[in-house]
């Protein structure tokens, strides 16, 4: 009895090892989101999907249904221990990663990082969607094109702790400084979380200057507020709405005309960037600093000494191409 | 009686002239302050914090506390989005806000009262519990770009006047009878003062704190309709600030934290003079990070000032303990 039990054992594990054998011809190249079943992460996920087509790899998306950073480190270690090639995460905890790349070096699963990153883990690259310079660069040169230099615009940001946000005010206001020195940047508002305050604010400060001629909306949940505010005033037209938020976010008030722009990135194309990223990885081959991969339009851009393999510009949406987006 | 009703109008008194002085000093900072647009906006920014603060002036009153009003209203406005996508009738979207409301303050008048949680502790976890419904339910994305049929229903006016300010004086004035001319007033103030001993006196303590969870609920979901009426959108941070914003006008107003004593006419005061600061600090050009600093201030102000005159009731703190304790002993 005890001998046949072990004869079907050894037989099975023969049979999965050579399942991976014959399986191993196809290259795995997986990705960890941050939390599964959003449209953000499920655009990158769509444009994964494009890329492993494109170049004939395997490709698994597996992440948390919430944002809890155990759960989707136990993800990753689940990955490594099934034998893909690469893996890449959209990190929730940079402090808690190092040693899952660890596990993974030991097992010659190579790790990286995407959409979010641990720069001192030891990853072996990070596939990055946009910088912060870029992001405050475009939505004022953007704001320029369309009300020209000499105008007064408001800046409706999120919570003022927010670093991200901070960041993009920031280079916003070094854009203008530089660039456009006409331009008149108000001192940024914060609304907190809520599209409601984000509305109130906007509206107050249209009421306080009537001559306003932009209004961003920095964190995305105050876009609405801001597209519904110029709505509100009755001031399409009259003041150009933008922000960073999604097209899906956007949309009613790009149509509306509340909002002439949006400025954020192309989940999609990070998804894509991110398989391509993970095989020249596995095939052990290097990047060169500009490179437009195979199935994509436009140049990205490599630091071998950061290793930020950077997508490029920022995407601007409008109400022509808005249409075009899922997410 | 008189004394009492000098007492009452004291605090209204007061807020009022807060609010003139404030805006009195907010118009020689801007010119665009006392503008009829701009007490249009204050007056519509107040919409959705006077029909919550109104539930939670009967949840204070009797010793109680919701601080998921937020999240429900939060889910209500999911509710009535969903209900305008799918192509509903405008009119029964509206409808549909505070039914959702409804029987959401009666799931959360379940668990604090047959639970025998304290409400802080219930509502704390019930805000959990909803903000994690909003987050499914809206599937990470958000509702935006909702059709405009409901935000048209905003325009509509009865006798002159928007819909928003009758619906809003229907409120105030429906509670204000049941409050001051039913027993249902009397109760809750009862229970209010103390729980013990409005059992012993044969009020129906239950019944009366499940209708104020009830009618709170409701009146939520009446906030949602005219959330998703204005902005036109359901974020996933839907009313986040809501409850602390809601019991700060309410306890401002002068209704006790402890319970047994309410001011209608004080909360409506409280949430507009709040209303009127945010916008008059921005139209000063004080920067919006110091708003906060601002009200915090006033709400200690208030407080402190109750406190030293010795009209905040602390010593009913200890009476009610011992009955908490006594029924403890007697079960």
């Amino acid at each position: 009895m005890h001998t046949h039990s072990k004869v079907a054992l050894l037989t099975a594990a023969l049979l999965a090892v050579s399942s991976t054998l014959a399986l191993a011809a196809d290259k795995k190249v997986a990705f960890v989101p941050q939390i599964i079943g959003i449209p953000y992460f499920d655009a990158m996920k769509a444009g994964g999907e494009e890329a492993a087509a494109k170049f004939g790899l395997d490709f698994i998306y597996q992440g948390p249904v919430d944002t809890n950073p155990v759960d989707q480190m136990q993800i990753v270690q689940n990955l490594i221990d099934q034998g893909v090639n690469a893996v890449a995460v959209s990190v929730l905890d940079a402090s808690s990663i190092a040693p899952v790349v660890e596990a993974a070096k030991a097992k010659h699963v190579t790790l990286f990082t995407s959409d979010s990153d641990a720069p001192k883990s030891g990853r072996a690259l990070y596939v990055a969607q946009a910088t912060d310079e870029g992001l405050g660069n475009a939505i004022i040169d953007e704001m320029v094109r369309r009300v020209g230099e000499y105008a007064k615009i408001g800046i409706v940001s999120g919570e003022a702790t927010a670093s991200n946000l901070n960041a993009w005010i920031g280079f916003m206001q070094a854009r203008a400084k530089a660039k456009y020195p006409k331009l008149k940047l108000l001192e940024p508002q914060y609304a907190g979380g809520t599209a409601q305050r984000a509305a109130q604010i906007a509206t107050d400060l249209m009421t306080a200057n009537p001559d306003l001629k932009g209004l961003i909306g920095v964190a995305s949940t105050t876009c609405p507020g801001v597209g519904q505010a110029i709505e509100t005033a009755g001031k399409i037209g009259k003041v150009i709405g933008t922000g960073y938020c999604s097209p899906n976010t956007a949309r009613a008030y790009l149509k509306s005309g509340s909002f002439g722009y949006s400025v954020l990135w192309d989940p999609k194309e990070l998804g894509y960037l991110t398989v391509w990223a993970g095989e020249q990885l596995i095939d052990g081959k290097e990047i060169p600093a500009t490179t437009t991969p195979e199935g994509m339009n436009h140049p990205v851009t490599y630091d071998a000494q950061t290793g930020v393999l950077l997508l490029g510009e920022p995407a601007v949406f409008t109400a022509q191409n808005v249409d075009n987006y899922k997410f | 009686m008189r004394a009492f009703l000098q007492r009452f109008c004291e605090r209204e008194a007061l807020l009022a002239l807060g609010c003139i002085v404030s805006g009195l000093v907010f118009s020689i900072r801007s010119p665009y302050f006392a503008t009829p647009d701009n007490l249009l906006t204050i007056a519509r920014n107040s919409t959705e914090l006077l029909l919550i603060g109104l539930g939670m002036t009967l949840l204070l009153g009797i010793g109680g506390i919701d601080v998921s009003v937020g999240s429900v209203l939060g889910l209500a406005a999911i509710g009535i989005g969903r209900l305008l996508e799918a192509g509903i009738t405008p009119a029964l979207a509206a409808l549909a806000g505070p039914v959702a409301g409804l029987a959401l303050g009666g799931v959360t008048a379940s668990v604090v009262i047959f639970g025998r949680i304290p409400a802080i502790v219930a509502t704390l976890g019930l805000l959990g519990v909803y903000r994690a419904g909003i987050f499914l339910a809206l599937g990470g994305s958000w509702l935006s770009g909702l059709p405009v049929g409901l935000t048209n229903l905003l325009a509509v006016r009865f006798f002159g006047l928007p819909v928003s300010v009758l619906v809003i004086a229907l409120a105030y004035g429906a509670v204000f009878v049941a409050v001051r001319f039913t027993p249902f007033g009397a109760h809750l103030l009862a229970i209010g003062n103390s729980e013990a001993k409005a059992r012993l006196a044969g009020i129906g303590v239950r019944r009366t704190q499940v209708a104020a969870f009830v009618i709170s609920g409701a009146l939520c979901g009446l906030a949602a309709s005219f959330y998703v009426a204005t902005y036109g959108n359901v974020e996933m941070t839907i009313g986040a600030t809501l409850a602390l914003e809601a019991v700060a006008a309410v306890v401002l107003g002068g209704t006790a934290v402890t319970g047994g004593r309410i001011s209608l006419l004080g909360t409506a005061f409280g949430v507009i003079l709040l209303r009127l600061l945010q916008n008059g600090l921005l139209l000063a050009g004080v920067p919006s990070l110091w708003q906060p600093v601002v009200t915090g201030l006033l709400l200690l102000l208030v407080l402190g000032a109750e406190a030293l005159s010795g009209r905040l009731p602390l010593g009913r703190l200890r009476p009610s303990a011992l009955g908490v304790a006594r029924r403890a002993g007697l079960r």
